[in-house]
């Protein structure tokens, strides 16, 4: 991120990533109040906000989780001031709780909602449609197609949010989030920070029974008025085609940008009348309907479930009971994973009855091309401390076979996921953040083997702390590691309970896991270094063997977060080598621990390589024969 | 008419960075760029790629499938695995560098009869795509300018001596020094340059790169 042009105080021009453009708008729109929990496709918005803190006066959290964030922002609306929270949409599963009381109660200052949904479950655990969020809390819904509509957009959710008193969700998905484009900065004029008073504020934002009731009515009331608006919004508008191709398109977000292509692809850019839809929820049905009006057929293109279809297909029923609908339902498009404009084509292609040439053909010879090519899973970063930590386990694990006890083990959402992958390829489960220890609670009460669970610290506090505390109290009896890493690594290592930094890397209270759980009364909580392999197996056995709920606590920071921490100290990083008159080819050093920078030479000895190397010495401590040695230590250097 | 690269590599080699300098210099040319940016989930070490797209025509994040004008892989197998991004007979600047994934190098130790996936396998192959490919040894390009790590800013040097990029390397060299690490500049500059010479001399036969002076 290039941090001038998001600062920038004048007008101009700037290349930015979306997310950049994103909390450049609210900057511009004069937030006061974000709050964040990471998750891509999101995480460079915190990043943006947190790099730029020094610059502005705006006030910032990384929150505990989504929830917390959204609950910062909507008090911070309650008093009157802007906030911005984003969120990735199954974030936005924890943090529903309260947007759903949200749309009861209303908000004051602006308050803006980033949602991004990642169609093709890109680095998510589903390809969840986060748009029925919207209908489901009567909560507004804008959808920008790239970086600039974006940022435009975010300015124009805080003001429907203050003319309509209700938070606005602005929803993305991966290719918009991560789509870099040329932005236009409009000047930044922002007024000071200050305090309000409440006594001058007071209203209620509260919802129950005979008062949830009543506010019912205003939702509905409120919808009518944001689609009255949204007739008329900049934000939708229609491509003029050939009338007489008597089919249009009706779109949003990325999936226009995809029919743009198409049509330019198929030769018709300009015949076919397309219908840009930029606020989704509620969907203007007079300005869908006049669209319709006269058409013989629609093609619905968007990704994921038939959402604006279905919204389509019953303005249609009324306004042109006749009318040929292709979309999901007719086959011509699919619901599962992400578009793209070869898909895009076919499926308009198809609808349109005009000849095109898919790229089958083309994929199948490169297909042929690609066999026996070795395929590059998401793994462990060199220096991960999770790779210790894991070689240590799937050591006591193998003990533990042995002895003809078997084992269950509750993988969860953070960089330790790539334990699933290959060549690791370890998990029994792994659903959503915080679960892996409420499926032990579960889990360990009926099958007889041993439950292991494995949770990061961001994971510990965002969602699995009450699964813990549940475990506790009831007696449940099942070995958890909690992997400290200092940091949320897997989006980028930002600050969270367990670092001594937070937002703008200012100090924040390190909450230490071990001193949460001995308060709660765990009895077994061990704390190891994940380094150390050889000495974290017997207590890792211990753990295993422990009749109750043994707590392991794995602790070593981030390697690219202790990377740049040692750059700043200018410490240097001193890669290992092979010494290759010691070596004897076991493999030890490969076996449980598979780092990138290892492979095997030619004379087939494994040779470390200086460039990618992390010097964190973990092969050199699976290695026998001590034929694993820090560069410099027999004058060898890189 | 759009120009559309791919960029394809490893977590960790830049290619964030890589992106950001060129499309910055469109912005200086007064040229529109989009980009779709896939990072996957590990932070390194896993596939990553870019589809970066010049031009007013350019709508998609996405480059269709066999449209790209180049393709650009910082580590030789992930041009292959994008290969079908590329058109038939579309120019390829691959790295001769290859990162052996660790699930490839568990293989070997498990049968030991095994092998590991050639350059020369990936180059052949490349080959029976489109006969236009440089092979640039970037990391020694890197070295030679001073900072291993520049990989990244020799394919900027090597997208800059082809003449179908619309872009004047004098305003991809000033992006460079806006982007990179303070400290750094100079070396990525040198790097730049390498590159360039080395593209220019890899694809001399085929009168797709700019007069040097």
């Amino acid at each position: 991120m290039v941090l001038k042009d998001v600062v920038s105080p004048n007008k101009g021009k700037a290349f930015m990533l979306c997310n950049e453009a994103i909390a450049r708008g609210a900057i511009e729109a004069d937030v006061k109040v974000v709050a964040f929990y990471p998750g891509a496709p999101t995480s460079e918005i915190l990043d943006t906000f947190s790099e730029a803190l020094g610059s502005f006066d705006y006030q910032m959290q990384i929150a505990t989780n989504e929830k917390v964030a959204l609950e910062i922002c909507a008090g911070a609306s309650f008093a009157g001031l802007r906030s911005l929270t984003a969120m990735k949409s199954v974030g936005m599963n924890v943090a529903s709780d309260t947007l759903f009381v949200l749309g009861y109660t209303g908000a004051r200052g602006g308050m803006v909602v980033v949602m991004a949904d990642d169609p093709h479950a890109h680095s998510s655990q589903s390809e969840q449609d986060g748009r029925f969020f919207a209908p489901n809390s009567y909560i507004p819904m804008l959808e920008p197609s790239t970086a600039q509509e974006a940022k435009d957009m975010i300015k124009e959710a805080f003001s429907i949010s203050e003319r309509h008193r209700v938070p606005v969700i602005v929803r993305t998905v991966t290719r918009v989030n991560h789509q870099s484009g040329v932005v236009e900065l409009e000047e930044i004029r922002r007024s000071g920070f200050s305090r309000v008073r409440w006594r001058d504020l007071k209203e209620e934002y509260l919802t129950l029974g005979e008062v949830a009731r009543r506010k019912k009515l205003r939702m509905i009331e409120r919808r009518g008025s944001l689609e009255r608006e949204f007739e008329e919004s900049a934000f939708n508008y229609i491509l003029g085609g050939d009338a007489e191709v008597g089919t249009g398109i009706v779109t949003a977000s990325t999936a226009y940008l995809h029919v743009l292509e198409a049509l330019k692809v198929l030769g018709i850019s300009g015949k076919v009348p397309v219908l840009k839809l930029g606020t989704t929820y509620p969907v203007p049905r007079r300005l869908v309907a006049g669209f319709l009006k006269g058409l013989r057929g629609v093609v619905v293109v968007e990704e994921l479930s038939p959402y604006l279809e279905t919204e389509v297909t019953m303005i249609a029923k009324d306004e042109n009971p006749g009318l040929r609908i292709f979309g999901k339902r007719s086959g011509h498009f699919s619901e599962a994973w992400e578009l793209n404009p070869d898909l895009v084509a076919k499926g308009l292609a198809s609808a349109l009855a005009i000849p095109y040439e898919d790229k089958s053909g083309i994929i199948e010879e490169a297909k042929a091309l690609k066999e026996g090519m070795p395929e590059r899973y998401p793994t462990f970063c060199p220096g991960c401390p999770h790779r210790g930590t894991f070689a240590a386990l799937s050591q006591a694990l193998r003990a533990l076979s042995a002895s003809g006890k078997g084992y269950y083990f509750a993988n969860d959402i953070g960089c330790y996921s790539m334990w699933v992958f290959p060549p690791f390829s370890k998990a029994d489960s792994s659903l959503c953040m915080g679960a892996s220890v409420g499926i032990a609670n579960g889990l360990s009460n009926v099958i007889e083997e041993r439950v292991v669970a494995v949770v990061g610290d961001s994971t510990f506090y965002h969602a699995a702390l009450p699964a813990i505390l549940n475990a506790i109290h009831n007696r449940n009896k099942f070995t958890l590691l909690v992997l400290d890493n200092s940091v949320t690594a897997m989006t980028g290592q930002q600050p969270n309970l367990s670092t001594e930094f937070t937002a703008g890397w200012r100090e924040g209270k390190r909450i230490p896991i071990e001193d949460v759980c001995r308060a709660a009364g765990a009895e077994f909580v061990e704390v190891i270094d994940a380094y150390q392999v050889k000495e974290n197996v017997p207590v890792i056995r211990r753990a295993l063997e422990h009749d109750g709920l043994a707590i392991v606590v794995s602790r070593r920071e981030c390697a690219l977060y202790g990377d740049r921490r040692k750059r700043k100290r200018g410490e240097r990083i001193t890669p290992y080598y092979v010494d290759k008159s010691v070596c004897r080819k076991p493999y030890a050093c490969i076996r449980d621990v598979h780092c990138p920078a290892h492979e095997i030479d030619g004379d087939g000895q494994p040779r470390i390589s200086p460039e990618l190397c992390d010097g964190c010495s973990v092969c050199s401590r699976m290695c026998a024969f001590g034929s694993i040695r820090r560069s410099g230590t027999e004058g060898e250097r890189r | 008419m759009s120009f559309d690269i791919f960029i394809c590599g490893v977590g960790g080699q830049g290619l964030v960075l890589l992106t950001n300098a060129l499309g910055r210099a469109c912005l200086k040319s007064g040229l529109k760029a989009i980009t779709g940016e896939m990072y996957g989930l590990s932070q390194r070490s896993g596939t990553v790629s870019v589809h970066m797209r010049i031009g007013e025509d350019a709508h998609s994040p996405l480059i269709p499938i066999g449209g790209a004008d180049v393709l650009v892989a910082l580590e030789a197998i992930e041009a292959l695995r994008y290969i079908e991004y590329l058109k038939k007979g579309g120019l390829v600047l691959m790295n001769s560098r290859i990162m052996h994934p660790p699930v490839e190098t568990a293989g070997l130790v498990k049968d030991r009869s095994r092998k590991y996936f050639t350059l020369e396998e990936a180059v052949s192959r490349v080959k029976r795509w489109t006969s236009m490919v440089a092979v640039i040894d970037a990391l020694a390009a890197a070295k030679e300018g001073g900072n291993p790590n520049a990989e990244n800013t020799v394919f900027l040097g090597c997208l800059s001596a082809l003449r179908g990029l619309p872009l004047d390397p004098a305003k991809v060299k000033e992006a460079i020094s806006e982007v990179v690490p303070r400290g750094t500049v100079e070396q990525n500059l040198k790097a730049f340059e390498i590159g360039m010479r080395r593209a220019s001399e890899a694809l001399c036969g085929y009168g797709v790169c700019r007069d040097l002076k």
